[in-house]
C-alpha cells in the first residue's frame, strides 16, 4: 500500500528540475538596475583565460580551499527551493526597483532549470547575464522570460575567440541576432583584456556587429582586474593568462561614439 | 498556448513597472550637485588639518578653586563662575579668512571642587561618566529666536516672581551670570573686530547672541558661540539638534529678500561646519572623534507635515564638500522619502565619513509615543552623541547609564542550564532572569546617579528659566537608556544550542560545556560546526532571528519591570553597543559584567562581539538584504533607545555610476522593511590594513567606529582590528566576466 501511495508523489516531484549554484549575491550593484540578487550558476563551456570566477567553469560542485578554510562551491537547488529563496526577498527587491539576475558560469548551460525558476518567481524583474554561448532554443527560452539581457561580446575574430576563450564564437553571434529579433532590451558587455579585446580592430568590429541592433541600450566596457587570478589556487587551478597582465589597457571610444552608441566604462 | 510558445517575444512581464536602464542614466559617477569650498575655506580646512588653530591655545590656565573656596560658593555658583571665568580668559582670535569667529584659547577646563571636596559632596552618589551634564540637546530654535537678552528678561521676571524661593533665586542669578558671560565674550569679539576694521564681524557680534538672530549669518555665528561656550563649561557631547528646522527660517528670509544667494549661503554653512572642527580635539570622549557634535536633518515637523526643506539638501551637499568628521550628520527618513534626497545622502556615504546615519520615522516616532512621549515631541526627536533618540530642549535624559551584556546573560544561562539538565525553554527563562538582574543592577547604580547643576545649559532648555529650576532637577523627559549590547552573538549562541543540543541532538550538553570551558582547545571540530553550520542572525533565518527577537523582548520586559528611575523617568532599552563590543570580550575597568569566554556560537575567548546591530564577526552572511530582513523582526516599539543596524559597503561599489542610486534604494528598503536606524560605512579593507602599517600615508582616513566617525590612525588598535574584521558588502567579486 505504502509503495503505491508513494508513486504519485514521486511522479509529481520528478518534473521539478534541479540546478547547481555556486553563489547567490545580494546587493549585486554591477548586475542590473535597482536592488538585485544575482544567482551564479555553475558550469561554463568557455575557458576565457582572464576568467575570474574559475569555480564557475566546472558544472560539478567543488571544494574551495582558502586561508579562511574550506567552502563548498556548488549547491544543488530544486527550482522551487531557489525560487522560494528569491521570492522571500521579493518585496524588498520591488521597493528597490530591482530584481534577480542570472549569471554564472553560464546560466544557459542550465537553461531549463533557469527557465523553471523564472516561472516560479513572484513576478520579479529578471536580468540574464550571458556569454551568449548556448543552443539557440535554450537562449530563446530564457531570454524571452527576461526583461533585460547583459550579453558578453569578447572577440569578433573567430580564431582569436577560439584561442583566448576556448570555443567558437559563431553560436554567440547567432544568438546576438536572435536577441535583437526578440526585441528585448540588452546591454553589450566587453571585458577589456590588454592586447586581446581592447584593440582598435576588435572594438571596431564589435561596433559594426552591434550598431543598429534593435533593443541595444548601451555598451559597458569592463576594465581588466588584476585580481582575476585570485581564486585559482583555492580551486586547485593555475591562472594562465594568454596576455600581458601588466600592459595598460588603452581604449579609443571614438568608434562607438561615431556609430552613435552609448558607452560606459565600469 | 502553442502560438505563445513559438512567439517568445511576447513577455508577460514586460509591462510590469520596472526601472529601465534609461531611468538611471545619465551616469552619476560624479555628484550631481557638487559643492566646492571657496579658496578661503579650502585654506581654512588645510589649516585645520594641520592643527594651525591650536597655536592660539596660549591663555593661562583658569584657576578657580581658590576663589570659589574663599567666597564659599555653592555648587550652582561655582558652575556659573566657571563659565564666567572661562569666557573672560578667552582671548579674541579673528583670522583674516574667517567670517564666523570663535577659536578656543583656553585649553583646560578647571575643576570647581578639589578631589576631596568632591568626594565629600558626592558621598554615596555617582557622577555619570565625567560628571558635567552631557549628551543632551539644547532648544536651539528658542536660543536663536529669543536671543540671550530675552532669556535674561525671562530669568529676571521669574526671579521677581519667585523672590521668596532662595533656591530659585540662586539658580536664576547663576543663569544670568552665565548669560552675561557669553554676551560679554561676544562683545569683546565685536570690539576687537571693530578695532581691526573687520566691520562685517563686528556688526554681527554687536547683535548676537544677545539679540534674536535676524539673518542666516547671525544665526550661524550665534550658534557657534553659544555652543562653544557649553564646552568651555565642561559640558560635552553637546548636540546640534534639528539644524535644518531651526536654521531654515533665517536662510529662507535672506533668500527671499535677496540678502544672500544660494552659493553664498553654502559657503557660510561650510565655514560653520569647519568651525566645529577647530577645537574638537579638546572635546572629551572615549576616543578622539567621539565628541557627539551630532546634527539631525529631515523628518516631520511637530504638526506631522514634512520638514524637508532646501536647507536639508544644502546641508548634505555642503557636508560632502567639507569632508570633515564634524558635524556628524543624521537623516530622518521614511519609506516615502524622495529618492533625490536619499541619493544626496548616499553621495555623502560614498566619501566614507561613516555618515549620514539614518533613522526611520515610521518606527521611531510610534516607539517614542509608546514610551510616554507626547506625539508632537516625538515628532521633534533628534539624536544624542551616537544614536539615542532625544527631544531637543525637552529631555534631561541619561541615554547611556550602561549596557546589558547579552552574551553574559546567555552564556551563564547555557552553562547553568545545561549543567542542570534544563529544557531549552528553561534556559530561556534563565536568560530572562539574568537580564533582569543586570538591568536591576544598572537601575540600582543609576539611582545613585548625581546630576550636577548646569545653569548655562539650563538657559537653553525649555522651562528652566520660566520655572526657576536647574535642568539637573529634571525636565519634561527624564528617562534613562540602557544599551542591549552584542545581541547577535548572543542570539547565535542560543540558536546553536537549540539546534544542535535540543533539536538535532548531535551535540551532547557535556561536550558543549567541556568545549566552552576549554576554549574549544580540544574540540575544534565542534567549534567549526557551531560557527559554520549554526543558524546565524543576518541570514533571514527564522531559527536565529527568533532568538534575537526573544532576547530583545526579555530585555524590554526587564526594563519595563522597573517602575521609575530616581528622576521619575523610565528605563529605555536600546540595541546599541557603543564600545562594549570590545570591552565585553576583552575586559575593561568600567565593566561590571564579567568578560565572556568562548561562546556557543563558536566564538573563541577574546574574539570581538558584534557592534550594535550587525551579524556576528566572521560568520557567513547572505548579504545586506537578508541582514535588513533579520533585524526588521525586532519589536522596536519596545526598543527605543536607538542603536543602528550597521552595514559596511565596499568602496568598489561606487565604481558603478548607478551605485549612488542603488545605495539610495538600499536606504529606502531599510525603511520599508521596518528597521529603526541604519549606518552605512564605506570601507576599503586594503587601505585600512595599509594604514596600520603606514599610518603616515593615511592621515585623513575616516571610519565610523560605533556611533561616531574618527580618523582611523587615531583609534586604539583593538577598535582598528574590529573594523577590519567587519562584514563588507558589495565587494566586486564579479564584474560581468563569466
Amino acid at each position: 500500500m505504502a509503495a503505491r501511495i508513494k508513486i504519485p508523489f514521486v511522479l509529481l516531484l520528478l518534473p521539478m528540475l534541479t540546478g547547481v549554484v555556486f553563489d547567490i549575491k545580494e546587493f549585486a550593484v554591477h548586475d542590473g538596475p535597482g536592488l538585485r540578487v544575482t544567482v551564479f550558476l555553475k558550469g561554463c563551456a568557455l575557458r576565457c583565460s582572464w576568467c575570474h570566477n574559475p569555480e564557475g567553469q566546472s558544472p560539478e560542485p567543488q571544494m574551495l580551499r582558502g586561508t579562511a578554510g574550506e567552502r563548498l562551491a556548488g549547491v544543488t537547488f530544486s527550482s522551487q527551493a531557489l525560487a522560494d529563496r528569491l521570492n522571500s526577498l521579493a518585496s524588498l527587491l520591488r521597493v528597490g526597483d530591482g530584481g534577480v539576475t542570472f549569471s554564472g558560469g553560464e546560466p544557459l548551460a542550465q537553461a531549463d532549470f533557469v527557465s523553471e525558476v523564472i516561472d516560479r518567481l513572484d513576478g520579479l524583474h529578471v536580468v540574464l547575464d550571458t556569454s551568449g554561448y548556448a543552443e539557440e532554443s535554450s537562449f530563446r527560452k530564457v531570454a524571452a522570460k527576461s526583461q533585460l539581457v547583459y550579453f558578453d561580446l569578447k572577440l569578433i575574430d573567430a580564431a582569436a575567440h577560439l584561442a583566448h576563450a576556448g570555443v567558437d564564437n559563431q553560436p554567440i553571434l547567432r544568438n546576438l541576432h536572435v536577441l535583437a529579433k526578440l526585441g528585448i532590451p540588452f546591454v553589450i558587455r566587453v571585458p577589456l583584456i590588454p592586447g586581446v579585446t581592447d584593440t582598435q580592430a576588435n572594438l571596431s568590429a564589435i561596433t559594426r556587429t552591434v550598431a543598429g541592433l534593435p533593443g541595444l541600450q548601451r555598451i559597458d566596457l569592463l576594465p581588466y582586474n588584476k585580481a582575476a587570478g585570485a581564486k585559482y589556487a583555492a580551486c586547485g587551478m593555475v591562472y594562465r593568462p594568454t596576455f600581458d597582465e601588466g600592459r595598460e589597457s588603452k581604449v579609443n571610444l571614438a568608434c562607438f561614439k561615431s556609430a552613435g552608441l552609448k558607452v560606459r566604462i565600469l | 498556448m502553442n502560438n505563445l510558445r513559438s512567439a517568445p517575444a511576447v513577455n508577460p512581464r514586460r509591462h510590469l513597472p520596472v526601472t529601465t536602464i534609461f531611468k538611471v542614466e545619465p551616469s552619476r559617477s560624479e555628484p550631481r550637485n557638487q559643492f566646492e569650498l571657496e579658496p578661503r575655506l579650502a585654506e581654512m580646512k588645510r589649516a585645520l588639518r594641520d592643527g594651525c588653530y591650536k597655536q592660539y591655545r596660549t591663555s593661562p590656565e583658569v584657576e578657580l578653586l581658590a576663589e570659589c573656596d574663599a567666597e564659599q560658593l555653592s555648587w550652582p555658583r561655582r558652575a556659573a563662575r566657571l563659565i564666567r571665568r572661562m569666557c573672560e580668559a578667552q582671548e579674541v582670535v579673528i583670522r583674516p579668512e574667517e567670517r564666523i569667529v570663535f577659536t578656543r584659547t583656553v585649553e583646560k577646563v578647571p575643576s570647581i571642587y578639589s578631589q576631596s571636596q568632591q568626594q565629600a559632596l558626592t558621598a554615596g552618589r555617582e557622577f555619570h561618566e565625567l560628571g558635567p551634564i552631557s549628551n543632551i540637546c539644547a532648544d536651539w530654535e528658542m536660543v536663536l529666536s529669543q536671543g540671550l537678552g530675552q532669556r535674561r528678561q525671562i530669568a529676571l521676571a521669574t526671579r521677581e516672581r519667585l523672590k521668596n524661593d532662595p533656591q530659585a533665586v540662586e539658580f536664576l542669578d547663576c543663569a544670568i551670570e552665565t548669560i552675561d558671560a557669553a554676551a560679554n565674550l561676544a562683545w569683546r569679539y565685536a570690539e576687537e573686530a571693530a578695532r581691526i576694521r573687520r566691520h562685517d564681524v563686528a556688526k554681527i557680534l554687536y547683535r548676537v547672541p544677545e539679540q534674536p538672530a535676524s539673518t542666516f549669518h547671525e544665526a550661524l555665528q550665534a550658534l557657534r558661540l553659544c555652543h562653544a561656550v557649553l564646552w568651555l563649561g565642561g559640558h560635552y557631547h553637546c548636540g546640534l539638534g534639528r539644524f535644518d528646522q531651526y536654521m531654515w527660517p533665517y536662510l529662507k528670509k535672506d533668500l527671499k529678500l535677496g540678502r544672500i544667494d544660494l552659493s553664498g549661503a553654502e559657503q557660510l554653512l561650510a565655514e560653520f561646519f569647519l568651525s566645529l572642527n577647530k577645537d574638537s580635539d579638546l572635546y572629551p570622549g572615549i576616543q578622539q572623534g567621539d565628541n557627539g557634535q551630532s546634527l539631525m536633518l529631515g523628518g516631520v515637523k511637530r504638526d506631522g507635515s514634512s520638514g524637508v526643506n532646501e536647507l536639508t539638501y544644502m546641508t548634505l551637499r555642503v557636508a560632502r564638500g567639507v569632508g570633515m568628521i564634524d558635524p556628524k550628520i543624521n537623516l530622518r527618513v521614511t519609506k516615502n522619502t524622495s529618492l533625490d534626497l536619499l541619493e544626496l545622502a548616499a553621495e555623502l556615504t560614498q566619501i566614507g565619513l561613516g555618515f549620514p546615519q539614518y533613522s526611520n520615522d515610521d518606527v521611531v516616532i510610534p516607539g517614542l509615543v509608546a514610551h510616554g512621549y507626547e506625539l508632537e515631541d516625538a515628532r521633534d526627536y533628534s539624536v544624542a552623541a551616537c544614536w539615542e533618540f532625544i527631544i531637543p530642549g525637552g529631555g534631561m535624559e541619561v541615554v547611556n547609564v550602561g549596557a546589558v551584556s547579552m552574551p553574559a546573560a546567555v552564556d551563564a544561562a547555557i552553562h547553568s542550564g545545561l549543567a542542570a539538565g534544563d529544557s531549552f525553554d528553561d534556559i530561556l527563562v534563565r536568560v530572562g532572569s539574568n537580564l533582569h538582574s543586570q538591568v536591576a543592577k544598572l537601575a540600582e547604580r543609576s539611582a545613585r546617579l548625581f546630576l550636577p547643576p548646569a545653569p548655562y545649559y539650563s538657559v537653553f532648555m525649555s522651562g528652566c528659566l520660566e520655572r526657576g529650576c536647574d535642568l539637573s532637577h529634571g525636565l519634561k523627559y527624564n528617562n534613562f537608556g540602557i544599551h542591549g549590547a552584542c545581541s547577535s552573538n548572543a542570539a547565535d549562541a542560543l540558536a546553536a544550542v537549540k539546534t544542535f543540543v535540543f533539536e538535532e541532538r548531535s551535540v551532547s550538553p557535556q561536550r558543549l560545556l567541556d568545549a566552552l570551558n576549554s576554549n574549544f582547545d580540544q574540540d575544534e571540530a565542534l567549534r567549526r560546526n557551531l560557527f559554520d553550520e549554526g543558524p546565524k542572525v543576518g541570514n533571514d533565518d527564522a531559527r536565529a532571528d527568533a532568538m534575537l527577537v526573544r532576547l530583545f523582548d526579555l530585555f524590554s520586559e526587564a526594563c519595563e519591570s522597573i517602575p521609575a528611575n530616581r528622576h521619575g523617568g523610565i528605563f529605555r532599552p536600546g540595541s546599541g553597543s557603543a564600545m562594549f563590543y570590545v570591552w565585553l570580550a576583552q575586559g575593561h575597568e568600567a565593566m561590571t559584567e564579567p568578560v565572556v569566554g568562548a561562546t556557543a556560537d563558536g566564538r573563541k575567548s577574546g574574539g570581538y562581539f558584534s557592534s550594535s546591530l550587525a551579524p556576528s564577526p566572521g560568520v557567513r552572511v547572505r548579504g545586506p538584504f537578508s541582514v535588513l530582513k533579520s533585524y526588521s523582526k525586532i519589536n522596536y516599539q519596545r526598543i527605543c533607545n536607538g542603536g543602528p543596524l550597521t552595514l559596511e559597503v565596499s568602496d568598489t561599489v561606487f565604481r558603478n555610476p548607478e551605485a549612488v542610486h542603488q545605495v539610495a534604494l538600499l536606504i529606502r528598503a531599510f525603511a520599508a522593511v521596518g528597521c529603526q536606524q541604519l549606518q552605512i560605512n564605506t570601507l576599503n579593507v586594503d587601505s585600512l590594513k595599509d594604514a596600520q602599517v603606514h599610518p603616515e600615508r593615511h592621515k585623513n582616513l575616516v571610519v565610523r567606529v560605533w556611533g561616531w566617525s574618527g580618523y582611523f590612525c587615531e583609534l586604539d588598535e583593538a577598535f582598528q582590528n574590529q573594523i577590519i574584521g567587519r562584514h563588507v558588502y558589495g565587494e566586486s567579486a564579479k564584474c560581468g566576466l563569466p
